[in-house]
This record gives C-alpha cells, sequence and structure tokens, in this order.
C-alpha cells in the first residue's frame, strides 16, 4: 500500500468579478487517508489561498461539499485518495462544481437556488391529520414507517439531480419529488390532493426517464428511484396508507 | 481605501435571527406561529439551513414523558445539575426540563420523524449520566430519531419555517451588532454570495450562532463553528461566560474527528497505545474502558503526551488505538455497525481486522453569551440589552454548567429557541429605528486593514498554529505556566496577523477574506478561553488543572469576562442559581453542591 500519492487535480475555477472561467491544475503529494475537503484545504494552505470551495460537517450528513470528480457527482468529504486512485484508475481528477445551481466562485455553487426545487413540494406536512390522541404524540407503527423512512435520511446534496438525465430539463428531480413523497406516505399529512397533483404535473415524476441515477450516485445510498418508482406505479393513489 | 466600502442597502424586520440551526429556526417558528405576519429574517452563515451543525446531532433528546411510571422529571434535573459539575443554573435547569416533553411532542406533532415502538409510540433508550431515583439505575429518557435526531429538528424546523413565511440570507455573516441608545437594533450582515454589506434592522435580535469547535485541532464541530458569536459580543464590549468551559470526548476518529461513540468501549472495545498496552488498566483498574468520559479522556491524553502516541502521518495528529477486533461478528454489524461504518468510510480501515485511530475531540462548548432564563442577553450580573436575545450553543442560561450531558444539547435548542421566541413577541410593538450613522463604520476599518495587509504570513498556517497551542496548553490538560505560554503565544499570533496579505482582494464569495475574518473571531475566543481557564485555580467539569486537581467551592460561580482590546480581558463573576435547593421542596438536598461521583 502506497503511503502517499503525487496526485493532480484539474478544478474548474471561475472568477465572478471578471466572468471568467478556466481550468487550474494543481499537484500535489496527498497522504492515502485524506479527503478530498482535506485536500482543498491543504490547496488553500500550501498553493493557493483563493481556491473556493464549500463545506460544512464534513462527513457526509449535510451534502455542502457535492461536487463532481471525473464526472461523477460525490461528496468531497467522503472520498479519500486512495480510494479515489482505486475507484477512477488515475492519479489526475477532473474536479467541478456540480451544474443544477449557477455557480458562485470556483466550487461554491448557489445552493439557494437549487433548494427552490424542493421548496416547490413543501417539505412539512401541509395539512396535519387528525390526532386521536391530542396533546399526545401521533401514533405510527414502526412497519408503516420502514416503509418511507430511507427517504427520510436524504441530505440535499442534489448529487442524484446532477446525475438525473431529466433535471436539467423541467424535472424538479429526484430529491425534490422524494421529499413529497415522504409525506404522502406519512399518515399525519392529509393534504393528499394537492401532493399528487405536483407529483404528476408538467414538472413531476413523468419526466422521469427511469435511468436510476439517482439511486446509483446518492452518497446516502438511497434508493431514490423505488420511491419515484412506487408513485409512477400509481401506489399513493389508490391508498389512504402506505 | 476605506471607501472602497459600503452598506449597499438597509432592510427592515420585526425579528432578525442571526444562524439558522435548532435554537435559531426554533425561535423563529414560535414567532411565526404564535404572531403570524411577523416579518422575520433569518441569516445563516452555512449554505442553507439545512447545512447547519444541528444536523450532525445523533443521539437523541432528553425528555420525561409524564405518564412514565418510574421517571421523573426531578431525577432529570438532578442528573443535570450532577453532571455540570453544580455550576448550571438551577432556575434554568427546572424550566427547561418542566418544558421538555411538550416540545417532544410538539416537533412529533409538526412532522418529526421519531423511531417507534411496538406500540407506536415514541420510542426511548439511555444515556450516559442519566439516571432513576438520583443516580440509582438507569434510565431510558432520550427520544431519537435513529442515528440523526439533529437532522429530524433541522428539517421540522425548516419546513415549519418555510410554511411561516420566514426569509433566509444564505451564506452570510453579522460582522457588527448595532445600537441605538443601549439598545440592540439589529446587525451589519455581509453577503458572501453578493459581496455586499447591509444593515438589517430589527425589533429584535437573536443571536443562535453555534459553538466554537475550531479553536482545537481535533473537533466534531463543522467547519463554521468558529465562535463567531462570541466574538461578535466581545466586540460590542459586553460578556462572555464561563469561555473555559469546554468538553472533549474522549474518542473522536482521527481526520474527521467525528464521535466514535461510547458504545464502542460499552460493549468491549479495548483502547491501546503504540506499543499495543491495554493502558486504561494503570488509570482506572476496575473499571478500565468504562471509566467516565474526563478520565479516558485525559489517559488517552497522557498517552500520547508520554510519547506512547501514534502519529498518523496524513493529517498529523497523535493518537491511541481503540481495539475491536476480538468483538464477534454478530457485535460489529448488529451492535455498531454506523460507527464501524465510519472507520470503513473516512479511514479507509476494517474494525474486524484492523486497529482503529482515536483521540479526544473538542465536542461542546458550555460556554457562551450570558442570558437569563428567557434568552436576555445579560450585560452584566444584573441588567439586560434590551432587543437582544442569545440561544442555542453560542450561548449560556446556563442549562449545563461545566460539563453538559449526552442529550441536554438538543433539548436545549428547542426549548430555550422558544422561550426567546415568546419573549422577543412581546417587544415587537414600536416603530423601526433608524441606523445610527456610524454603524459599518467599524467592520470597514477592520475589512481595510485585512484587504491593506502586506507580508507574507498564511492565515491557513497562524490559524493550524493557534489549534495546536489550544490543543497542547489549553485542552485537557491545563495548568498555570503552560496557560500563561499559551496567551503570550495566542499573542505573538495576534501580532502575525498583521503581515498577512490577501491574494484575492474581491469582496464576492472570497474564501480568503472570510478566514481572514475568522482568525480573528477564533483568536479572541482563544484568548477569553485561556484567560478564563488560568484564572479559574481549580478543576470542575471539563475544565481540568493539573495543578489544582479538585474543585473548590471559592469557585462555585460562572465567570464573566470582557475583553477590550486584544489580551486585556476583565474578569468578573455571576452567581450560580440555587432556587431548587433554596425552595426547600421535596429532595432539594439533592440540590446542594455534591460531589460529581459515578
Amino acid at each position: 500500500m502506497e503511503n502517499t500519492y503525487e496526485i493532480t487535480l484539474k478544478i474548474r475555477r471561475y472568477d465572478p468579478d471578471n466572468e471568467r472561467t478556466w481550468v487550474q491544475d494543481y499537484t500535489l503529494e496527498a497522504g492515502r487517508i485524506l479527503r478530498f475537503t482535506d485536500v482543498f484545504r491543504k490547496i488553500n494552505n500550501e498553493i493557493d489561498p483563493s481556491l473556493a470551495w464549500n463545506s460544512s460537517c464534513e462527513h457526509a450528513q449535510c451534502g455542502t461539499c457535492a461536487v463532481k470528480v471525473n464526472g461523477k457527482p460525490l461528496l468531497a468529504c467522503e472520498l479519500l485518495v486512495e480510494n479515489a486512485v482505486s475507484h477512477f484508475g488515475t492519479t489526475v481528477f477532473e474536479v467541478g462544481p456540480i451544474t443544477v445551481a449557477p455557480v458562485v466562485r470556483d466550487l461554491i455553487v448557489d445552493f439557494e437556488q437549487a433548494y427552490e426545487r424542493v421548496n416547490k413540494v413543501k417539505p412539512y406536512i401541509i395539512e396535519p391529520a387528525q390526532n386521536p390522541n391530542p396533546g399526545n404524540e401521533y401514533q405510527i407503527d414502526p412497519r408503516d414507517l420502514d416503509y418511507y423512512v430511507e427517504a427520510t435520511r436524504c441530505v440535499n446534496c442534489f448529487c442524484c439531480a446532477e446525475a438525473c438525465i431529466s433535471s436539467h430539463k423541467g424535472f424538479l428531480g429526484p430529491n425534490a419529488v422524494m421529499a413529497s413523497i415522504v409525506r404522502l406516505m406519512d399518515p399525519r399529512e392529509q393534504a393528499r390532493d394537492e401532493r399528487l397533483e405536483l407529483l404528476y404535473s408538467e414538472e413531476g415524476i413523468y419526466r422521469c426517464h427511469t435511468s436510476m441515477a439517482c439511486s446509483f450516485v446518492c452518497p446516502k445510498e438511497i434508493d431514490v428511484a423505488h420511491f419515484i418508482a412506487l408513485a409512477k406505479a400509481g401506489k399513493f393513489k389508490q391508498e389512504t396508507k402506505k | 481605501m476605506a471607501n472602497k466600502f459600503q452598506i449597499n442597502s438597509t432592510e427592515h424586520c420585526d425579528v432578525l435571527i442571526i444562524g439558522g440551526g435548532g435554537a435559531g429556526l426554533r425561535c423563529a417558528v414560535e414567532i411565526l406561529e404564535k404572531r403570524p405576519g411577523t416579518k422575520v429574517v433569518a441569516v445563516t452563515k452555512v449554505a442553507h439551513v439545512q447545512k447547519s451543525h444541528t444536523t450532525t446531532a445523533q443521539g437523541g433528546l432528553a425528555a420525561v414523558c409524564p405518564e412514565d411510571p418510574i421517571d421523573k422529571p426531578i431525577y432529570h434535573m438532578f442528573d443535570t445539575w450532577k453532571g455540570s459539575d453544580c455550576a448550571a443554573d438551577q432556575n434554568i435547569i427546572k424550566k427547561i426540563v418542566e418544558s421538555a416533553w411538550d416540545q417532544i411532542v410538539w416537533l412529533e406533532n409538526h412532522g418529526m420523524h421519531f423511531s417507534r415502538d411496538e406500540k407506536g409510540s415514541l420510542s426511548k433508550r439511555t444515556f450516559g449520566g442519566h439516571t432513576l431515583n438520583f443516580g440509582e439505575a438507569s434510565a431510558f429518557r432520550a427520544v431519537f430519531e435513529a442515528d440523526r435526531t439533529g437532522k429530524g429538528i433541522i428539517d421540522t424546523l425548516w419546513g415549519e419555517a418555510l410554511r411561516g413565511g420566514i426569509s433566509f440570507i444564505n451564506q452570510s455573516i453579522a460582522v457588527e451588532l448595532i445600537f441605538r441608545e443601549e439598545r440592540c437594533t439589529g446587525a451589519v450582515i455581509f453577503k458572501q454570495k453578493e459581496g455586499k454589506f447591509v444593515n438589517v434592522l430589527a425589533k429584535a435580535t437573536i443571536l443562535a450562532m453555534g459553538g466554537s469547535g475550531q479553536l482545537f485541532k481535533v473537533t466534531t464541530n463543522c467547519r463554521q463553528n468558529t465562535g463567531d458569536g462570541l466574538a461578535l459580543i466581545l466586540q460590542a464590549g459586553l460578556p462572555i461566560m464561563d469561555a473555559e468551559a469546554v468538553q472533549f470526548h474522549p474518542t473522536g476518529i482521527v481526520g474527521p474527528g467525528i464521535l466514535a461513540s461510547e458504545t464502542l468501549r460499552s460493549v468491549g472495545g479495548i483502547l491501546r497505545n503504540r506499543d499495543l498496552e491495554p493502558f486504561m488498566e494503570r488509570y482506572a483498574p476496575k473499571m478500565k474502558e468504562l471509566a467516565p468520559r474526563d478520565l479516558v479522556a485525559r489517559a488517552i491524553e497522557t498517552e500520547v503526551r508520554e510519547g506512547r502516541g501514534v502519529l498518523n502521518p496524513d493529517h498529523n495528529i497523535e493518537h491511541v488505538w481503540i481495539d475491536l477486533r476480538h468483538l464477534s461478528d454478530y457485535v460489529h454489524d448488529v451492535q455498531i455497525p454506523e460507527v464501524t461504518g465510519f472507520f470503513k468510510k473516512f479511514v479507509n480501515i476494517d474494525p474486524k481486522k484492523d486497529l482503529c485511530p482515536v483521540r479526544p475531540s473538542v465536542h461542546y462548548h458550555m460556554g457562551g453569551i450570558p442570558t437569563n432564563e428567557f434568552g436576555e442577553v445579560q450585560k452584566d450580573v444584573q441588567g439586560l440589552i434590551s432587543g437582544l436575545f442569545a440561544v442555542g450553543e453560542c450561548a449560556a442560561a446556563s442549562f449545563h454548567g461545566f460539563n453538559r450531558l449526552g442529550t441536554n444539547s438538543i433539548l436545549e435548542l428547542i426549548t430555550m429557541g422558544k422561550f426567546a421566541g415568546e419573549k422577543a413577541i412581546g417587544t415587537l410593538d414600536g416603530d423601526f429605528s433608524e441606523p445610527p450613522g456610524d454603524a459599518g463604520e467599524m467592520t470597514f476599518s477592520l475589512f481595510s486593514k485585512f484587504f491593506d495587509g502586506t507580508g507574507k504570513e498564511n492565515i491557513g498556517q497562524i490559524r493550524q498554529e493557534m489549534q495546536t497551542i489550544m490543543t497542547e496548553k489549553v485542552g485537557i490538560f491545563r495548568k498555570e505556566n503552560s496557560l500563561t505560554e499559551a496567551i503570550e503565544a495566542l499573542k505573538a499570533l495576534k501580532d502575525r496577523t498583521e503581515n498577512i496579505s490577501l491574494s484575492n482582494k474581491s469582496l464576492i464569495m472570497n474564501q480568503e477574506l472570510m478566514q481572514r475574518w475568522e482568525l480573528e473571531t477564533l483568536l479572541a475566543v482563544s484568548m477569553v478561553c485561556a484567560q478564563g481557564a488560568r484564572n479559574r485555580k481549580e478543576s470542575r467539569g471539563g475544565h481540568f488543572r493539573e495543578d489544582f486537581p479538585e474543585r473548590k467551592d471559592e469557585f462555585n460561580y460562572h465567570t464573566l469576562a470582557h475583553m477590550t482590546e486584544f489580551g486585556k480581558v476583565t474578569l468578573g463573576e455571576r452567581p450560580v442559581d440555587m432556587s431548587i435547593y433554596e425552595a426547600r421542596d421535596e429532595n432539594y438536598e439533592k440540590f446542594a453542591v455534591i460531589e460529581r461521583k459515578y
């Protein structure tokens, strides 16, 4: 096993002051278990403090550091140098911002605009169902919860929307529709018609071509396509539960 | 150069919330729900509120269900008091604990996906330090959403805030508080994406700016947790409280700093040093790996300090090992899958076959902006700053004293957030204030200094040196001479910041500029933390002095610290509230100044 690797990052940069885009090469020695966020930090500290990149938790729980590496959308905090070398079979990596939202600078995109898609599906209970036991928690059978709990793990990193072959063409995108599907499966939600209307609208699930790229790239390993498939199969039309 | 900067616009709102984590959003939702139509603006440093540090909270929320046949709120209060090493305020403990269950139900009713038991009610689990009958047995008191309770809270509150019509200003920082006749009337906000300064004027301003884990080398905290709220308060000439009270978790995973939970030790994980010696036998012959957090953390640090640690070359961090290789596949696959997953993902090792690197990780700042039970910011022991509130980790009411119990932090967010919201509603009548003419000037001169700086110093380098000083001298072990050395070293670092030049002189999304600004806040908070620690010649909770290893009654108070110019710290005291004890009700004697022994 190598102790360090000499890697080259070809980073797509954007300077908003001069509206200039270019690719800059950074070659550096990187320890095998450095994550790509660590590598970006190392570039800042040792080579170029001006390189801009975004992150927050740096352990795959917030989705801020989503970037494209050799074309694949992923979380930079999860990509270890030695895994990148073996996964892509190279020590040269093209790194660029995700494209579901405009770039602000270098690898930083305007997440606020990406989130507009999620806001559209109303990521909350629109109309709460009557609680049979007011003043207490609504009882939810754990087996019912099991049907949709996976989908609640989504951190909105937008890797799925980036990989989706339809989300750049009028589709709300996998993570946004999944957020709505969660509430359709949640017995506490009553506004089912409103949710179904959006799901089957022009921007809705029929834009999906079932490439299943969403499930393939999801850093949280959520089977996003499964939830979309349930909606396509009309699962939520007939039933009030599950 | 100063004319390069200007206030680009002035916005008015009813409530300005600075920080969009659990506490800030809970406060926002309280206001929007109780007073629909209120104009609430929330500023967040991250790309979107869903990226806040609260999202990383795993374990759960402590709360006693009123229908619980054996658990009682008084036990939860006792555990919190004892855990705090008798330095929390009893009026705050009582208020938070008594409202806890209602707040859990509120979250559930608003759509949080809590884990359920067989009957469909909220599942509960045990957590360290939470007991029944004043320490007799473990209490099942923590409700949770799998291993992502904090994310459940944020998702729920973000949705509710959207529904209520909140406005977000993302990827932005508060650089200066605005005051008019002793009243806080908003803040100067720097919007990074646009590279613009704006005045946001408000009838109530709420600071919910999070913790300060980035003061140290290894931390569980997010990248943005640089103590901004504390620095903002110091800059305004106001005090911060108990800055020296920092919690270290014994086992952070080397690299990302994420917690390798206590469970690893409770299922039989063995701590080993460079020579693979199971060293806990020397520190706690009976309890070994199951000794309390602070003891385990000190044992690990001693091993590292005495040269029996192992250096991870990639992260340049010395560590010890936790050995899980002897545990059965069942334990690995069923009892500790999440944590073993972290080792696989972030260290690329298989805990079934390999030793796992761990080092104590800075987890939580008990200290913060001093407030009363409504989150109103105090200017001294008696007086309040009107129009200004503080909640969450940046604040200290104080619910945690000198040591926080697991599952009490996110409980504090949702309760204190609500209380501050309720209180703020009462302050919203009346006219909008106009900004004083000099709003922003302090900031512009600071930013001019950043832009005009010349020299070869590197921001990241100074920051790393600061983190090393704080870790080695103001960390798990503290003593007089090393604290003095740390204070001098921090001053030297501050001097070196004069020789930083920015390679990028843009205002738009300039990460280098942001890190330059953060360096000021980090150094300011470090300095106050180090001076508070030097002054407190005793050991209490997370604050351990090798030269004064026992707790002393003469230090039964909170430290209030002002810093008028860098390094010039003046220290005062705020008494610890003992109102449960003084009320002389049933079991009051449990709330005396008691020993913290488990």
